[in-house]
């Protein structure tokens, strides 16, 4: 089993140094201060492009008919897959999920599944026979740490993105439209979570660092995740163990997350409205949709 | 099985008649295995857990997914804090099958690990290993609580060096996440009835001290309410200290006066009653 490759006593000796004594980290960066967030879409519907400094992460978002689990019969199913390859980073193997995958593959799951930022009612067709499976697939491309973060925004992102094909219901016949017959239309979308990951240093964790890269990550003594949509509310914590902090710093965290979270949100409409804006050639959009205008939040 | 919530702002008595800053009755045992080094059982509620520690030695073959905190296993500075938790099919009221590589399992066990590794000196033991198995052999609320507090109670049984108990318990909220009312009461340690209905954390503090080791929050609530929550949490953090210290102190106590273990040197002048 290849164990990851981790820096050497100098190099964090010199990180450690910088940070307590200078106040200063190896990449220039304020505490608070994200690295550069990109979000491109593929040409299809529900692709999503996500770089964070050097961390890049693909989502697709995929939609199939099948028969829903027996004990939630008015369900459609969603499920979010994760997989670190070696392509990511070389201690990644293939079907042998490290700690680093389960723990991405929950946090995804609590934030956005549980969360319910998916309305999987709307996802049902008929009752206990024929649902919509969406299914997310999260790739990691290149890992230079805080992959939950980057993770979670590319989810919502191609989960926003993505359109199913169009059905109707007629005497018991269920029919699924081609996007050339009727355009594909969005998901029941309720609310867009993000994560925001904290990474501790010091002996007892007193300096707080936002968006962690993969060195400062090798480093560090404890972290927190928060999860928060723009309208402030919290969908999940997770500090699963580390050296103990403040309660109080806790509290200051989750606040400067949600101005965080604000931004994210911000940057995603933008996008996500360039993107329609381009997709849009002729102006014929408005008309082909079949939808009623519904608030997004 | 929806909870009576309008009866909470009635009498402010909560299902099961307690209060809301009253913890459920906390019982435990520690050395509880004879073949074990160390060793504990907790109740809180009815939620029942054992705990067996063995260690720190030798690492034994390393097994595919161990849930490795606090270093890299044999070759590391530190010991090695190895987690692995069993939860009985007969703990909860759905028998539901749980597989080896479940996820949930598998980031309590980590979890576990990490906090237990910051608070235990694991520098002391280079190249070893500490075995911590817990059993949980009833379900009813505030289980991750419950499981952190028979692991601390059992490597304080196993003699292993640490800064301070890690003690942990859960706080929730009396309203839901939607209704934005003001006047919410925050809950202090939740049982499954109420765990299902309310937003709610699990907070695991070091010590008497204000530090928080583990904080996990899985439900919706308005970031307004954290604070009250995370402030009874730790309120509550303080209390199960107290509770487990009283465990552990009676123990000695009794060994002493059994004659199991000889008096130390600083005891002489203390009363044994």
């Amino acid at each position: 089993m290849p164990r990851e490759a981790e820096p050497s006593a100098n190099e964090k000796a010199f990180l450690l140094k910088a940070l307590q004594d200078e106040q200063i980290r190896l990449d220039g960066r304020e505490f608070d201060q994200y690295r550069p967030l990109e979000l491109t879409f593929g040409d299809e519907y529900g692709v999503a492009n996500v770089s964070l400094g050097k961390t890049k992460i693909l989502a697709k978002a995929s939609a199939e008919v099948t028969v829903p689990f027996a004990d939630r019969p008015l369900d459609g199913i969603f499920t979010i897959a994760t997989e670190l390859s070696p392509m990511a980073a070389p201690h990644f193997e293939v079907n042998r999920p490290t700690e680093t995958e389960v723990l991405l593959s929950r946090l995804l799951e609590k934030t956005v599944r549980r969360s319910g930022a998916l309305d999987t009612e709307s996802l049902c067709l008929v009752a206990g026979q024929k649902c919509w499976s969406v299914r997310v697939d999260v790739h990691v491309l290149s890992h230079d740490g805080n992959l939950t973060d980057a993770a979670c925004f590319a989810v919502v992102a191609a989960l926003r993105h993505f359109r199913k094909p169009d059905t109707s219901m007629e005497n018991g016949v269920l029919t699924v439209y081609t996007p050339a017959e009727r355009e594909p239309v969005p998901l029941g979308w309720l609310h867009s979570p993000f994560c925001v990951t904290w990474s501790f240093f010091g002996e007892e964790g007193e300096t707080a660092l936002l968006d962690a890269d993969w060195m400062e990550e090798q480093v560090r003594v404890a972290s927190v995740t928060i999860s928060l949509n723009r309208h402030g509310e919290i969908c999940q914590i997770a500090k699963l163990g580390g050296v103990p902090v403040e309660a109080v710093a806790l509290l200051q965290c989750t606040s400067v997350a949600l101005t965080k979270v604000k931004e994210f949100s911000t940057y995603l409409d933008d996008k996500l409205a360039e993107d329609a804006k381009r997709r849009d050639k002729g102006g014929f959009m408005a008309e082909l949709r079949a939808e009623n205008d519904r608030i997004v939040g | 099985m929806p909870l009576d919530t309008s009866a909470y702002s009635l009498a402010l008595l909560r299902v099961d008649g307690r209060r809301w800053n009253e913890l459920r009755r906390i019982h435990a045992q520690i050395r509880t295995q004879a073949a074990a080094d160390g060793s504990s059982y907790l109740e809180m509620g009815h939620t029942k857990v054992m705990c067996v520690v063995n260690g720190p030695s030798e690492p034994g073959p390393r097994r595919g997914a161990t849930s490795g905190g606090g270093g890299g296993g044999g070759q590391s500075k530190n010991a090695e804090v190895a987690v692995n938790i069993v939860i009985a099919g007969f703990s909860s009221v759905d028998r539901k099958r749980r597989g080896r590589g479940d996820k949930h399992i598998l980031e309590l066990q980590s979890t576990i690990s990490q906090a237990l590794a910051a608070s235990l000196h694991t520098h002391l033991f280079p190249h070893s290993t500490i075995n911590i198995s817990l059993h949980v052999l009833s379900q009813d609320g505030s289980l991750l609580a419950a499981l952190i507090n028979a692991a601390t109670l059992a490597c304080v049984d196993a003699g292993i060096p640490m800064t301070d108990y890690v003690a942990a318990c859960t706080a929730g909220s009396t309203s839901t996440y939607a209704a934005n009312d003001e006047g919410a009461d925050p809950l202090l340690d939740m049982n499954h009835q109420e765990e299902q209905e309310l937003p709610g954390l699990t907070v695991a503090t070091l010590g008497d001290s204000d530090r928080v080791a583990v904080l996990v929050c899985e439900s919706r609530v308005q970031v307004s309410r954290l604070e009250g929550m995370l402030a009874v949490g730790v309120d509550g953090c303080k209390q199960v200290r107290e509770i487990l210290d009283r465990v552990v102190r009676e123990k000695g106590i009794k060994m002493i006066q059994e004659g199991t273990v000889e008096r130390g040197v600083g005891l002489n002048d203390m009363e044994l009653d």
